[in-house]
């Protein structure tokens, strides 16, 4: 199950608060990981910050091309968001704190993403 | 220089942020700035009571025995070294020894990107009366820019780009709207920043909850050319990058060892 997917991701990673699968074409999250205590109104933002940032629609965000991967470092937070490679309105939102070891935790949420996409 | 003027830089030094890694080691050379050994020179001139400093680079490590302002000797290096200066008191009456200890330290580090160095008990070494060579006479027999041992620490935002600039194809770093340095083929980003940075901005904030004083965007393989595209913001300072996708973690670490 999906859930089980995210809530995987997040137990691995002590810094992960939060991790969401949406849709970018109807730019919905559909599944949060279980202990996720985000209200509606920060879900939505999660997710139109993932469509800004890998570009719905397929109109990038700066540059030349969408993204696969997207990230927004602050000082108290790594949001990192996936697009799948054979889905590409299927996406991952995660929000982590800022210590993350970021390309350990992207490795390991493209990986979490291709088996839910692919419905492993 | 005075001793109020280098009191006053001791001062300035340590109010300054500390610069920790993961492991809780103090970085002290990020992007090759300073230059490791002017970096090793500053902490020995920073350690008054008698202290082992090990940094480490890349794999490798140097074990320093320092008092007093004075760097006393290498007590060992890893990886092992069969180098005779290892384990001798530094002396200016034996300037092969002072010589052979900046060959090593060159040879071991001079080229490292990042160092770091714990300050721990010290350990047998020598004899007492041994004082070694200080670190500002050192810095002038190995001509060590002393201009770089006394700079003050340099703003967020430029420590930022200095410390990354060997994975930064091009940068265009702008303050206030002014264009204040640009490096590599910036051209593209200049485009950029005229048709697509404020609209870009303008609905970024839209989804954001409260105001970030500090962002890094990074865009995975923005770019055609397959280079990846990141815009820095920090106290209206706005920096666009063009970087290496394979960078992306060591970016990050940075960032949020300068800005977090």
């Amino acid at each position: 199950m999906v859930v089980d997917e995210l809530d995987a991701l997040r137990e691995k990673f002590e810094g992960c608060t939060a991790v969401a699968f949406a849709d970018l074409s109807t730019k919905m999250i559909l599944v949060t990981d279980s202990s996720s205590n985000l209200r509606r109104e920060a879900l939505d933002a999660l997710c139109e910050e993932a469509a800004l940032l890998l570009g719905a629609n397929g109109k990038p965000a700066l540059a030349d091309k969408p993204s696969g991967m997207a990230s927004v470092a602050s000082t108290s937070q790594l949001r990192v968001f996936l697009r799948a490679e054979n889905e590409p309105n299927d996406v991952l939102c995660c929000i982590c704190g800022p210590k993350m070891d970021a390309d350990r935790f992207v490795a390991d949420a493209c990986a979490c993403l291709d088996r839910i996409s692919s419905g492993e | 220089m005075s001793e109020l003027n280098a009191l006053a830089q001791k001062l300035a030094v340590l109010s300054a942020r500390e610069v920790m890694d993961e492991t809780g080691a103090r970085m002290i050379s990020e992007g090759g700035s300073p230059s490791p050994v002017a970096a090793i020179l500053r902490e020995v001139d920073d350690t008054v009571l008698e202290r082992c400093l090990a940094f480490r680079c890349g794999g490798k490590s140097i074990r320093i025995i320092a008092a007093g302002r004075r760097m006393r000797g290498i007590l060992s290096v890893s990886p092992k070294s069969d180098a005779d200066v290892i384990g001798q008191v530094l002396s200016r009456e034996d300037p092969d020894v002072v010589q052979a200890a900046h060959d090593l330290l060159e040879e071991l580090c001079g080229k490292a990107e990042n160092m770091t160095v714990r300050s721990l008990p010290s350990e047998p070494f020598g004899n007492s009366g041994e004082r070694g060579v200080s670190a500002l006479g050192l810095a002038e027999l190995w001509d060590v820019a002393l201009a770089e041992m006394d700079s003050t620490p340099k703003p967020p935002m430029e420590q930022f780009l200095t410390v990354n600039a060997p994975a930064f194809s091009s940068v265009l770093h702008i303050c206030d709207g002014e264009i204040v340095a640009k490096e590599g083929d910036f051209a593209a980003l200049q485009a950029i920043w005229s048709t697509q940075v404020e609209a870009f901005r303008e609905a970024h904030k839209k989804t954001l909850r409260g105001e970030e004083a500090a962002q890094l965007i990074c865009l995975d393989g923005a770019f055609d050319d397959g280079n990846s595209a990141a815009l820095a913001l920090y106290d209206g300072h706005v920096a666009l990058i063009a970087y290496e996708a394979e960078r992306f973690g060591a970016m990050q670490a940075s960032w949020q060892r300068i800005f977090a």
